[in-house]
């Protein structure tokens, strides 16, 4: 069996450096897959990208499928020949279709009969002539959210596309794609290599592609990349900021990467860190560098794409860029300080929060009374939450946050420290965004999570009170983000909060401008529909949710303590059993249609089971009576647990459908009284 | 390399020209109407609609009543300059063509750091979109560059390659000045002239007019009137001056806009009726061209591929 290294190296124009690691990875993997559809063996198959490449290398690649026989059946042998043994019509058109004759033919019995039987010899095809169609197809599924044309070509993809490198060890495979022949050449980098490169073998690759400055293996450059930034940080006396998103986008950027390091100047430092770290890693793919305090340095790191004759240019011609950026941030905030946030709530007339639902002004005053309610139901100071709340969103109308909107919030806690504002304000007005994206911190102090709470509940109401609710991957207000934040700040903040009380109290907040009659019900629903999303996270299955949900209970942290307790409960021994028992309890009652009894009768127990089983539930109902008081859930199901036997012997010893009416009605009304004790924690039954 | 003195504003244009008369496009004058850049002169605008082969340069005065400064920030202008390069189809060397531009303005890639940064382009007024990028040098974006995908709402076969040129940045980055105003506008047998002593006084009284002065209800009446004026002619089949008012009418709304005359919601109405106006009369222009036989495909065969 002959194997080979086959390389697959399609190159491009400057491919969009977000997506570069995406196309990369599905391209291997639709190779792979087709390669293993075709039952090709291959021993380790790996991805490279860079700027103007996408490639594929997989290596001792099998170069033929083994040959295959395949069994074709043709008709039986009853209808194959006449009674004189002749063939028959029908035989002779089907040998023809298989280029043989009909003696030729082997047979094939049955208990059912016997037929002729064709066994075709079919050829394994070779790489070279599989390869062309393969990469047209993994192409074809490249994610490409925009494709484009260029020139005259039909064709479309992500970037013009200019060559197509398929080696098979030495040997070009023949094959066009994307209007592209291919052959051993592949472009160098942009500058340092001229003309096209030749591979000589597959091989060969990076080896080649080095030697044209190009580091093409995407994670290997990536640590280049990190190490390089690192070292220069250490030579700074500080530690890069190097998040992942920037990281990633920057080593999509460069086919060579080089690091260098700029400054600017230190006057620059009086302006709060957050907007400079944004125009530096936003606008100019820089990486900020902190000194060991966290304090911002007047430095700031970046990746080149060549190793230039002259870097000093190359470095002063990127802090000619980033001056006039801090210099507007600077302007800014001084300007912005001039005027206090509070007399910008009139400018806040002028902005929209949405047609129907009014200004942000009016929401700034919803969202004031809404968190002093909140206030007053985790008792923290009401009249903070108010003061917040209403100086939420005038940092909008500052010249900083029109210019940089990540900041906002931010920014508003700046301003409010300049102002005098009590220091819990300040802090809330940057909270009240929290959490902005999964896995972000939440707010740091309880009026914060007031605020935070009630824009989010603010935005929930007015947005399904006026029928708009997300579609689909629509989601314009980020509702979907809202409901989450506003679980999470619940539940892990333990607030004794039910989102019903928020609700209501928001509706009465927007007076006549809500038109969705039914509008509790569906955010109550809406938020409900989030927590399978939330506690996936967390590792916790989603029958577990479901079970806690056919209790439907709107106050987060109540429902929190459900999902831990049945959570513990389907860890214990006795769950399946139980699980299984409530489902059967379930059905008996959903078919009985008759009444059930107030309570259960003890003198119409007949059965020792029966009357175990009575006695066993009282004894259970005493005893979490006042735990379900307490919410002590976990406590409730344990004591539950323990009717698994009396129930299990029950079933066994006793027939609940009895002949007597009365004995039988009595005995539903006993598996009615447990099934209820249940439900007072969550649907067991619903576990799986 | 270069043939003329790219130190100066006006040597650079000439540089820009020259290089691309020589790879042979049309070197069109500016279009003598104010627009908020060079994609609206017709040779870009309607030139990419249709299969008709086109490619031309021209330098584009552009007009943004928003971002004038009363001449007092050394980046931003109400009125400044665009080179504007179209080549239609774009030739497969598009990016090499460009790079070779710059190295004729003295541009070395072998020390500064030229990159190509994903940057995709949309004209809601225009109808238009495409995909490319935006062309940094030392990090300093210096150049726009976009493959059109669509035009006028009309899909764009062949695909027009747009190359636009920021003049005065590159020239201030050219020069190293930090001001557009000491940029040196050319410096011969008549003495030195600066940027400022050209357009200072121009920045000062256009941002005064058109953030105090523009009348509010007589550009409202404007807008009204060339958009009844365009939708006309396209009645009468004459998508050239329909196009005209299209361009006017998106002038009175941009000065609207720098008085502040226009709300957030009314905003996006009046973005739509540019937009149908834009896509009425590239929809005309087509089918005019239509009419004639696309007489530019015939010359194209003994054009050869570049």
């Amino acid at each position: 069996m002959t194997t080979q290294t086959l390389l697959i190296e399609l190159g491009t124009e400057e491919l969009p450096p977000k997506s570069l690691k995406e196309l990369a990875q599905t391209f291997l993997a639709q190779i792979e897959s087709q390669i293993n559809d075709a039952s090709l063996s291959y021993e380790s198959a790996v991805w490279f990208a860079s700027p103007r490449r996408l490639a594929v290398k997989i290596e001792q690649l099998q170069e033929n499928q083994e040959d295959k026989v395949v069994e074709k059946r043709g008709p039986s042998v009853t209808v194959a020949f006449d009674e004189n043994g002749a063939a028959s019509k029908a035989a002779e058109g089907w040998a023809r279709s298989n280029g043989i004759t009909v003696d030729q033919a082997d047979r094939i019995k049955t208990d059912k009969g016997e037929w002729l039987l064709h066994k075709a010899t079919v050829k394994g095809e070779s790489i070279q002539s599989l390869l062309p169609k393969m990469v047209q197809q993994a192409i074809n599924k490249l994610p490409i959210p925009k494709p484009m044309r260029w020139g005259s070509t039909r064709t479309q993809f992500i970037r013009p596309a200019h060559t197509l490198t398929m080696l098979f060890g030495r040997e070009v495979i023949n094959g066009e794609v994307l209007e592209v022949q291919s052959d051993r050449l592949s472009q160098g980098h942009r500058f340092h290599s001229e003309g096209l490169v030749s591979i000589e073998h597959a091989d060969d690759y990076e080896k080649t592609l080095s030697s044209a400055y190009v580091m093409v293996d995407y994670n290997e450059r990536q640590q280049v990349i990190k190490q390089q930034i690192e070292k220069a940080a250490q030579e700074l006396g500080g530690n890069a900021l190097v998040d992942q998103p920037l990281l990633d986008e920057v080593t999509a950027l460069v086919e060579w990467p080089v690091t260098l390091i700029g400054d600017f100047d230190q006057s620059f430092l009086a302006v709060p860190a957050e907007p400079l770290i944004y125009s530096m890693k936003d606008h100019q793919k820089y990486f900020p560098v902190m000194d060991d305090n966290g304090k911002l340095l007047n430095k700031f790191i970046f990746v080149s794409n060549i190793e230039s004759k002259d870097p000093a240019q190359v470095i002063s011609g990127n802090e000619k860029v980033i001056r006039p950026r801090l210099a507007d941030a600077e302007f800014f905030f001084k300007t912005d300080k001039k005027q206090p946030l509070e007399a910008r709530l009139s400018s806040l007339e002028s902005v929209l929060f949405q047609k129907q639902l009014g200004t942000l002004k009016d929401k700034s005053e919803r969202i004031a009374a809404l968190s002093q309610f909140i206030a007053s139901l985790i008792n923290e100071n009401t009249e903070q939450a108010y003061r917040a709340g209403l100086l939420s969103k005038a940092d909008l109308m500052t010249e900083m946050v029109l210019e940089f909107p990540q900041v906002q919030g931010t920014m508003g806690k700046y301003y409010a420290i300049h102002d005098g504002e009590d220091a819990s304000i300040a802090q809330a007005l940057e909270d009240q965004y929290r959490p902005r994206f999964a896995g972000d911190n939440l707010p740091e102090a309880n009026i914060g999570c007031a605020v935070a709470i009630a824009d989010k509940i603010d935005t929930l109401v007015g947005i399904f009170g006026i029928n708009q609710a997300p579609k689909g991957d629509k989601d314009p207000f980020a509702l979907r983000r809202a409901a989450i934040g506003l679980i999470r700040i619940i539940i892990e903040k333990s607030l004794s909060i039910d989102v019903t009380a928020l609700i209501e109290h928001s509706i009465a907040l927007y007076g006549d401008k809500l038109t969705n009659d039914n509008v509790i019900n569906d955010v109550n629903e809406f938020v409900l529909g989030r927590y399978r999303a939330f506690y996936q996270e967390q590792n916790i299955s989603v029958d577990i949710i479901q079970a806690v949900l056919a209790k439907a209970s709107t106050a987060p942290l109540d429902f929190d303590q459900r999902v831990k307790a049945v959570a513990h409960f389907k860890g214990l021994e006795e769950a399946t059993t139980l699980a299984a028992a409530n489902k059967r309890v379930g059905n008996i009652l959903a078919k009985f249609d008759g009444q059930l009894l107030d309570d259960v009768n003890a003198d119409l127990a007949s059965e020792d089971a029966e009357k175990a089983l009575i006695s066993d539930v009282e004894a259970v109902e005493k005893e979490t009576a006042p735990l379900i008081a307490n919410k002590e859930y976990q406590a409730v199901l344990n004591a539950l647990a323990k009717l698994k036997t009396p129930i299990d012997n029950f079933f066994d010893g006793v027939m609940v459908m009895a002949d007597d009416e009365a004995v039988k009605v009595n005995r539903l009304t006993l598996l009615a009284k447990i099934r209820s004790q249940f439900l007072n924690v969550a649907d067991i039954s619903l576990l799986q | 390399m270069s043939t003329f003195d790219i130190k100066t504003f006006q040597g650079l244009i000439l540089q820009l020209q020259d290089y691309w008369s020589r790879q042979g496009c049309v070197i069109i004058q500016p279009l003598d109407l104010e627009v908020g850049a060079g994609t609206f002169h017709p040779m870009t605008f309607l030139r990419a609609i249709g299969p008709e082969p086109m490619s031309s340069a021209y330098v584009q005065p552009c007009r943004r009543p928003t971002d004038g400064r009363y001449g007092e920030n050394p980046n931003r202008l109400q009125h400044y300059y665009q080179f504007q390069v179209m080549l239609k189809p774009s030739p497969k060397n598009i990016q090499e063509l460009y790079l070779n531009s710059l190295k004729e303005l003295g541009i070395d890639p072998l020390v500064h750091d030229i990159r190509f940064v994903e940057d995709n382009w949309e004209s809601p007024t225009l109808g238009a979109w495409g995909l490319g990028w935006e062309i940094w040098l030392n990090g300093m974006e210096i150049t726009q560059f976009t493959y059109f995908q669509q035009v006028g709402g009309l899909e764009c076969a062949p695909v027009t390659g747009e190359i636009t040129y920021g003049l005065e940045r590159l020239a201030m980055y050219i020069q190293n000045v930090d001001s557009i105003y000491d940029l040196v506008w050319t410096d011969g047998p008549m003495g030195k002239v600066l940027y400022r002593d050209v357009f200072h006084q121009n920045e000062v009284e256009q941002s005064t007019y058109n953030f105090e002065h523009a009348d509010v209800p007589a550009l409202f009446a404007q807008f009204d009137h060339c958009e009844k004026e365009s939708q006309k002619l396209i009645e009468h089949g004459l998508p050239l001056p329909a196009y005209e008012q299209v361009m006017k009418a998106s002038h009175a709304f941009n000065l609207l806009d720098a008085r502040h005359a226009i709300s957030v919601t009314e905003r996006q109405r009046y973005i739509l009726r540019v937009r149908a106006l834009s896509k009425a009369c590239a929809e005309a222009y087509y089918e005019a061209r239509e009419k004639l036989g696309f007489p530019l495909c015939a010359n194209a065969t003994n054009k050869g591929d570049k």
